[in-house]
């Protein structure tokens, strides 16, 4: 049995595929990011807030539209630390990628961390909070990272 | 009414390897299909259906099945196909129980497969994310450095496993070196499994923690290889059971049962609400299993596990999800030995999927090796020693949201 490996070259057009998603969450996550609030919608029935929120309760599975705003500081849910980039070299400034649940909300957000020094003495339960860019333009981006407390 | 299901065969294709540039699909699966039928009475003629199941395109041929039908003697025969990702596996089995315990057929054979040589796994799980990426690159991520939402998807299944690995270690009270001792034993448990593809007899904790890390807290030593390999079983029904003379080393299904909670990673879109090392829906499901199978206390009535475990800090926070242990008290059932093979509730002898992941047979060898376990068939060294009365074997897939539950046993569930 041989073990050599063949290299057959292609291509894949991705422009080929069209895709309809439901824009209404990230649409309105992207408006509160312009005037630096974070928003999402409560389901009237079961209470749960999503950020960002779909225009349905994926529990109840009823319409909601009560937008409200959530707070800007939050705990620190999960996270792991970058040490090699998507290629697999390692990165000479390890970096931290979060999921972090801001109070009031029952979703969580991802992002980066920030406001550390050793990365090991990073821990769960910590208290974090929105650092935006200096300038906001209405898009994802504009929330720049999550800042240690 | 339903009727009592037993699997009483099951074949590999060989030893599960990385590549097999020998064979092509159907060739790949042939061999588990004569294994399994090699181990019975049963001549081709009579199996009455079959359902068969890969993940979808992986390989890169569309619908395999029907390419490879006449090879697994599916000619002019019911045949199904099914593929739901890492529980493909467990769903075609399921899928054949239902065959048999609805009363439509009473000799069913279940195939599940990969070949991963012929296909890049990576790419078709980029295909699954398409979606979700285009609709975020439309919304404005910062895209200028390694950095921000652009990052977040590097680390392929990885990077998603590593928060769900962070998040437990964190309930558990655990360390990355709990998860380094639970890798080194698959590892080791594997080289006593002939049909295990990394086998390293021996393996320490120190060796797993050589290894470099992919997304902290998980090491490349503490992932899954891409394997090629074939499973087959066959599932018949009481009567026919009798009728073939089967009493002994047969598995009768007890209790079964499959669920879904929402992606809990990567949807990024609609605001994730579920913690991925929660794991409601596992408790739900099996809940439900053992009430199904008849057990009250799974602590005590069920004696082994084989669990799907496509990173090693799962080997650890399946047996708590499934009510095998406390909440929390995996670590310490560790350390104490108690998962080993000559352990108190032994997980996965066969080295499990952090061993061997040939990702559609994957969840349906977890099934396989506990019918095995059942019969007392598993081969080279890995057969459990204790009495096995009730064996429960789990499948997990998607983003991390879909879960399937088995219970095997030495006596059929009275009706």
């Amino acid at each position: 049995m041989t073990q050599e490996t063949r290299t057959i070259e292609s291509t894949w057009d991705l422009t080929a595929y069209q895709f309809k998603i439901e824009a209404d969450a990230l649409n309105l996550f992207i408006k509160g990011t312009k005037d630096k609030k974070i928003l999402g919608r409560k389901c009237h029935q079961c209470g749960t807030v999503y950020v960002p929120g779909p225009t349905y309760c994926r529990k109840c599975l009823i319409d909601i539209d009560q937008v409200v705003e959530v707070s800007q500081e939050g705990v620190l849910d999960a996270f792991t630390v970058n040490l090699a980039d998507v290629r697999g070299i390692p990165v000479e400034n390890p970096f931290i990628t979060c999921t972090v649940k801001l109070d009031g909300s029952d979703s969580f957000l991802m992002g980066t961390l920030e406001g550390w020094t050793e990365w090991h003495s990073v821990r769960e339960g910590m208290r974090v909070k929105v650092v935006w860019k200096d300038t906001t333009s209405g898009a994802l981006a504009d929330l720049s990272h999550f800042q240690l407390i | 009414m339903k009727r009592n299901v037993a699997i009483i065969s099951v074949g590999y294709n060989g030893r599960f390897v990385s590549k097999r540039p020998d064979v092509n699909i159907p060739e790949l699966i042939q061999p588990a299909v004569t294994n399994a039928l090699g181990k019975t009475r049963l001549k081709p003629e009579d199996i009455d259906a079959y359902v068969v199941g890969n993940m979808h395109t992986f390989e890169g041929v569309n619908q395999p099945h029907l390419w490879a039908s006449e090879h697994f003697n599916g000619n002019m025969k019911p045949v199904m196909r099914i593929a739901t990702g890492g529980t493909t596996g467990a769903s075609v089995y399921q899928a054949a129980y239902y065959h048999v315990a609805s009363g439509l057929y009473d000799v069913v054979m279940a195939i599940g497969w990969e070949k991963q040589d012929e296909g890049d796994s990576q790419v078709g799980l980029m295909g699954i994310l398409l979606p979700e990426a285009f609709s975020l690159f439309h919304f404005g991520p910062d895209t200028s450095t390694d950095r921000g939402i652009a990052g977040l998807g590097g680390g392929g299944s990885t990077g998603g496993a590593a928060f769900q690995a962070m998040s437990y270690l964190a309930k558990a009270n655990a360390g990355i070196e709990h998860i380094d001792r639970v890798a080194a034993m698959m590892r080791s448990n594997a080289a006593k499994n002939p049909y295990a593809h990394l086998q390293q007899p021996g393996c320490t904790e120190a060796d797993i923690a050589k290894t470099p890390i992919i997304s902290y807290p998980l090491r490349f030593g503490h992932t899954c290889p891409t394997s090629c390999g074939a499973i087959a079983m066959i599932l018949v029904s009481e009567e026919k059971a009798k009728k073939f003379g089967l009493t002994d080393r047969i598995a009768w299904i007890k209790g079964l049962g499959s669920g879904t909670s929402d992606a809990t990673t990567g949807n990024l879109i609609e605001g994730q609400i579920t913690d991925p090392a929660e794991q409601q829906i596992c408790k739900i499901v099996a809940k439900k299993v053992y009430s199904m199978a008849g057990i009250k206390d799974p602590k005590k009535d069920i004696q082994m596990a084989e669990v799907y475990s496509g990173f090693s800090h799962q080997d650890l926070m399946w047996p708590e999800r499934l009510g095998l242990v406390e909440e929390g008290a995996s670590p310490k059932m560790l350390d104490k030995g108690a998962f080993a093979i000559d352990g108190e509730i032994p997980i996965n002898p066969s080295g499990g999927v952090t061993s061997t992941n040939a990702i559609g047979a994957s969840a349906m060898v977890r099934v396989g090796e506990a019918a095995l376990q059942v019969m007392g068939l598993a081969e080279g060294g890995h057969q459990v020693q204790r009495k096995i009365e009730n064996v429960v074997a789990h499948g997990w897939g998607g983003l991390f949201q879909f879960v399937t539950v088995t219970v095997l046993g030495k006596t059929p569930v009275k009706s």
